[in-house]
């Protein structure tokens, strides 16, 4: 019924299309399936596996990537420096100082490397045991990093950079209180450490420790209160 | 509306049900799953049925959402030329066959032309026309007014009508 067609009017066409196109009886195997089947079962059920499977695959291998792989770097420039810190410090905990330096004899070297200084510096007591000393840089800063570990075995990493006009969040402040001191720094939390995060003058400083539950954060409070009374870092002239 | 009732009643389109399904997929393979489905779909509903409605317009009706849903969840839309045509050597159903051997061929100018037509216009053509339904059901079928199916049947033939000039010129 090719070719030869003239234009034709709505009735013509709709006459053509009722007479001249094919019409498909379903097959007996398709009529059979589904009068003695009931409900039956389509064959899409046979791809539904693989897609399941590849489905299933495609989690497993998002839930690894989120565990092992590379983390989001976060939007919030304070949480994106107290991750910096927070690695610092896990790469403290892991590897120990790149060059532990003892105070105070490495004093003028830390200073020129680091850009602080350091006008009085805590140098462990019967709680905290200085561990170390060393220049960082953390997000584009030059700092100094200095490592502690309590009887316990924790290791707190007290992190100083010079950062004008820090930002501390509000929101996650703590008050801290001994006697007539009273300090309000920021209580962070970053792949499972706690960090306190504070501004003092021009400097942005961090103490960085694994001490996350209650318990913890109580001695936590009193190891910041330690470090902060007995330390004075001020930018290198 | 009692099970088997019901079963039987909605079996008696399945001719007319597979035909559209067969205009709609152009391979049989995908014709007998999207008529499965259909029919799995129907069974399963039964019970929003409205006894006293038509049957075979709410058959239609799941017939060509199933398509359309399968056909969006496989992305067919990208195999779609600019005039809606869809290509037919990607299968709607992943274990259809893969090659297009099992596609159907037009053998008339007419059914040709029809390919060729959006789906839109394909199917309004389909059910006003070959399966004489009325513009009521065709408009529940197709989820919109009567006026947009009148307007759609014009236009659809208007445009059969230039692709058939266009084979007559050929």
């Amino acid at each position: 019924m090719s070719g030869d067609h003239s234009p034709e009017s709505d009735e013509v066409l709709g006459t053509r299309l009722r007479a001249e196109l094919r019409r498909y009886a379903a097959p007996t195997s398709l009529r059979a399936a589904i009068t003695h089947g009931g409900a039956p079962t389509p064959r899409r059920a046979m791809w539904l596996s693989p897609v399941l499977a590849a489905a299933a695959t495609a989690l497993a291998l998002g839930l690894v990537f989120l565990l092992i792989g590379p983390r989001m770097v976060p939007a919030d420039p304070v949480e994106r420096l107290v991750r910096s810190v927070v690695a610092e410090h896990t790469r403290a905990l892991m590897w120990g100082a790149r060059r532990p330096e003892v105070i105070p004899t490495a004093l003028p070297w830390l200073t020129q490397e680091s850009g602080i200084g350091l006008k009085k510096v805590f140098a462990g007591d019967d709680h905290l045991q200085f561990s170390g000393a060393e220049p960082v840089y953390l997000e584009g800063h030059r700092g100094i990093a200095l490592h502690y570990r309590d009887a316990d075995g924790h290791l707190l990493s007290y992190v100083v950079l010079p950062i004008a006009g820090f930002p501390v969040p509000d929101r996650r402040r703590v008050q801290i209180e001994r006697g007539t001191s009273r300090w309000r720094p920021a209580l962070m939390h970053d792949s499972g450490f706690a960090a306190w995060v504070w501004r003092q003058g021009d400097l942005a400083c961090f103490i960085v420790s694994d001490m996350v539950s209650d318990a913890d954060v109580e001695r936590f409070k009193d190891y910041f209160v330690r470090l902060r009374i007995s330390t004075d870092p001020v930018p290198a002239q | 509306m009692a099970s088997d009732e019901f079963h039987r009643l909605a079996l008696e389109h399945l001719d007319a049900l597979y035909n559209f399904a067969m205009y709609l997929t152009r391979n049989p393979p995908e014709a007998d799953d999207l008529v499965q489905e259909t029919y799995l779909r129907a069974f399963r509903f039964s019970h929003r049925f409205q006894a006293g409605t038509h049957l075979r317009a709410w058959l239609f009706q799941i017939l060509r959402n199933t398509f359309l849903t399968f056909y969006r969840l496989r992305e067919r839309e990208s195999a779609l030329a600019e005039d809606g045509v869809p290509t037919w050597d990607v299968p709607m159903f992943h274990d259809a066959p893969e090659e297009s051997s099992g596609a159907v061929e037009a053998h008339t100018d007419l059914e040709r032309a029809l390919l060729r037509l959006p789906e839109e216009f394909r199917t309004v053509l389909l059910l006003a026309e070959v399966e004489g339904m009325a513009l009521e059901d065709v408009a529940r079928v197709l989820g919109c007014p009567v006026g947009t199916v009148k307007s759609r049947i014009f236009r659809a033939k208007e445009r059969l009508r230039g692709l058939l000039q266009d084979y007559t010129n050929k």
